[in-house]
């Protein structure tokens, strides 16, 4: 026995020696960040070498294929697209151990504030200040941290509803007379109806009500932070979200399914669904599940979104990236040139516009390419819908935090919808948590001013 | 004395270093890949850490806010409400289905020991597909068999994945029908553990088939359910890929288990300081309680015995 516990205690002593010693080991390993030199914008023949990049499927086929027109403007700099799966978990251990990031990478535009705050990233200000116009407002919200610029917009997400002609044509709805959020509603209710319950407006799940609700706060001007990154998300405006969210379950025109689970792809072929409220890259996997549906295909349009209050601001986005440099990048001025060949130029962008990937850059969303009518939607030219008043739309505060905030909301949400509380009761106690938990203040509140 | 044993040991160590080379390899990768994440956890629990920026000794403060975490304590409560709904129904279903697959009279054993198992090596992606389907409240397969088997109990649609009541019992569903198939080939191989002869000689003493199973069956077999008990509860508060796929652990926390909220504040929040902490201290207690019931278990065997 004295023997066993003499091996016991030897063990745990051991174990204790050995933790400390990884430690010391893992501490003194860490790289610390490659010093560099400022980045400046060199002139093409001053620039060369190998740029790596780190995208992910299908956004990574649209910088190969804008590759060949980069050869062209910088011959000297040779650039690598690398992807693959599970691409941001590669990028967190290479930046955890300091050694094997890429030259440039792709971020999700709501992930880059927390990537940004870790200071891992380049700041990009002197070079990207000049290009600071040719982006809508609120993009940049994602990119900047304390007024520097670390990121540069990519492709943006601006939302509108895609509809399914012949089955509003069959029930007798208009789409141009749908303008605001109640006028959706009924046109649903008119469908539901006369489909026997058959066929509902849109598909709404329980568990993802998060994304709905980002969409309609960014037409009203709410927050989840505010812009001193204190919790503002029990506001009139939320309350204004909520009530319409609420709405629409009520009037039973929403499915309860799960966005791109097997029931919401379902619905693009079936006549379960009669319009899908969504981003403009939805677009891709619609055309893509349409088209290699071997039944009758239904008939496509887009129509914007519906606003809150008559002729009031309407445009939303989600989704969306970005491109962003780590600091452990030695080539930056290659790096930088190919960052700003893909995203600063209107080439670059109409060139990945091509391939399914909706520009940011304004001057792009100008361009001629976006009146081509497209063949899938009966020849009307939604590239040009999407890019309407895009420079007008709310920005919202990300911060480093987002990713836990937004799952508190989706658990808040879904636990709101399920039991059916009064929308006040869901949201006080929202932010009480996420204040308790990301260690921020509430934002003075309005509530009772709602509009 | 102890430079006589210090000498003998070395000794041993060289002279028997061919062996000790060979078994070098296992030890070296378990070092690298097992012992070293092990002890940098423990040494994460200690700290506060995002997984990017360096990593700040916050001492105790991890275990503090461990017990003022009510997020935790509904995993762990889930946990066990999760475990009791599944538990009890996989065992006997098991422990049926391995008497059935023992049966000397069955023709096709083969094949029938292959389906039961099928579902626990089918991924996981395909059985989220298919359960999203049945489960669904819109147009979900298993509430239109309840309503069309059963029209007399006029039921209203199920929301299985979408009231904080249900969900719990919908993952219990995925889980018995995953996992029986398992734990009864666990249970079979300990069924033909038993020998005959005791069956031959309690049938010339005249027991019946229920005599049979109460005396011979259930206390031969105690050591393989209680494995199959303890595979269980490890298997419940780890649980991850069930839950992620079907509910994420929603609606609100209400089917988020310990395994699922130790994937949200790891990779979601990225709190890898609380989340080692948070690992550490439940499984210290899953060995302290899997001790304690293992050897009770040998006890009640010992005592059995007698």
């Amino acid at each position: 026995m004295k023997t066993y516990q003499r091996s016991l205690a030897w063990l745990a002593a051991a174990l204790l020696v050995t933790a400390v010693i990884g430690a010391v080991i893992h501490s003194a390993t860490r790289l610390p960040a490659a010093a560099s030199a400022p980045l400046a914008a060199l002139p093409a023949d001053q620039v060369s070498g190998d740029v790596t990049v780190w995208s992910w499927s299908p956004a990574a086929d649209s910088l190969e294929a804008i590759k060949p027109g980069f050869q062209k403007r910088d011959p000297n700099v040779h650039v690598h697209i690398v992807t693959g799966a599970r691409m941001i978990t590669r990028l967190m251990l290479s930046l955890s151990a300091g050694v094997g990031a890429p030259d440039v990478t792709q971020l999700q535009r709501s992930d880059a504030p927390h990537y940004i705050a870790t200071e891992q990233f380049e700041d990009l200000t002197p070079v990207a200040q000049k290009y600071q116009a040719l982006f809508p407002k609120s993009v940049w919200n994602d990119c900047m941290l304390n007024g520097r610029v670390y990121a540069i917009p990519w492709d943006i997400g601006p939302c509108a509803v895609y509809y399914k002609k012949d089955t509003f044509a069959k029930y007798g709805i208009d789409p141009s007379e749908i303008h605001t959020w109640y006028d959706y509603i009924a046109a649903g209710q008119v469908i539901l109806k006369k489909s026997g319950g058959r066929t509902k407006m849109l598909s709404m799940g329980s568990t993802a009500l998060a994304n709905m609700y980002e969409m309609l706060i960014q037409q009203n001007g709410g927050q989840i932070f505010d812009a001193q990154g204190r919790v503002a998300v029990d506001s009139p405006q939320s309350q204004q979200a909520l009530g319409i969210i609420r709405k629409i379950v009520q009037s039973g025109i929403s499915a309860n399914i799960q966005p791109f689970g097997p029931e919401y792809l379902a619905g693009f072929n079936s006549d379960s669904l009669a319009t899908y409220v969504n981003a403009v890259w939805l677009e891709a996997t619609m055309k893509g599940m349409v088209e290699s549906y071997p039944g009758p295909k239904a008939q496509w349009g887009v129509f914007r979104l519906p606003s809150m209050t008559p002729g009031g601001p309407y445009v939303s986005s989600l989704g969306g990236s970005v491109l962003a440099i780590p600091k452990q990048c030695k080539n930056k001025a290659a790096a930088w040139a190919f960052i700003e060949y893909a995203l600063c130029t209107n080439e670059g962008q109409i060139g990945m516009y091509e391939k399914g990937i909706y520009p940011g850059l304004l001057p792009a969303l100008d361009a001629k390419e976006m009146d081509e009518p497209d063949k899938f939607f009966g020849g009307q030219p939604v590239g040009r819908l999407f890019a309407a008043d895009v420079d007008k739309m709310n920005p919202l505060n990300r911060t480093a935090d987002y990713g836990q905030a937004s799952r508190y909301l989706t658990q808040a949400l879904s636990q709101w919808y399920a039991d059916g509380v009064p929308n006040r009761d869901v949201l006080g106690p929202l932010a009480r948590r996420m204040s308790r938990a990301l260690d921020r203040p509430i934002a003075p509140s309005t509530i009772g001013s709602a509009q | 004395m102890t430079v006589e044993i210090r000498k003998a040991a070395s000794g041993g160590l060289w002279k028997h270093r061919h062996f000790y080379l060979f078994i070098a390899p296992f030890f070296l990768l378990f070092a690298i890949f097992g012992l070293y994440p092990l002890l940098f956890s423990l040494y994460l629990s200690f700290v506060k850490w995002d997984g990017l920026t360096p990593a700040h000794w916050v001492g105790l403060s991890n275990f503090q806010k461990m017990l003022g975490d009510d997020q935790l304590w509904t995993a762990l409560g889930n946990t066990v409400v999760i475990g009791l709904l599944y538990v009890p129904p996989m065992m006997i279903l098991a422990f049926l289905f391995a008497q059935w697959l023992n049966a000397p009279w069955l023709k096709f054993k083969a094949l029938y020991r292959a389906a039961f198992f099928i579902p626990c090596v089918t991924p996981m992606a395909v059985i989220a597909f298919v359960f999203q389907l049945i489960f669904s409240s819109e147009h979900g397969v298993l509430n239109y068999a309840l309503q069309h088997l059963f029209p007399w109990l006029h039921l209203s649609p199920i929301p299985w994945l979408e009231s904080e009541s249900w969900s719990k019992a919908a993952i219990a569903i995925l889980v018995v029908w995953r996992w029986t198939g398992y734990n009864m080939v666990l249970m079979l191989a300990g069924l033909q553990g038993i020998p005959a002869d005791y069956y031959e000689a309690a049938e010339l003493d005249g027991a019946s088939k229920i005599q049979q199973m109460l005396h011979i069956t259930l206390p031969l077999l105690r050591p393989t359910l209680a494995f199959c008990g303890l595979l269980s509860l490890l298997g419940t508060l780890y649980m991850f890929d069930e839950i992620f796929v079907m509910t994420n652990g929603g609606p609100g926390s209400s089917s988020t288990n310990f395994g699922m909220y130790l994937f949200q504040i790891s990779f979601d929040d990225f709190r890898l300081g609380y989340a080692s902490c948070v690992a550490y201290s439940v499984s210290i207690t899953v060995i302290v309680a899997t001790t304690l019931m293992n050897r009770a278990n040998r006890r009640a065997l010992d005592e059995g015995r007698r």
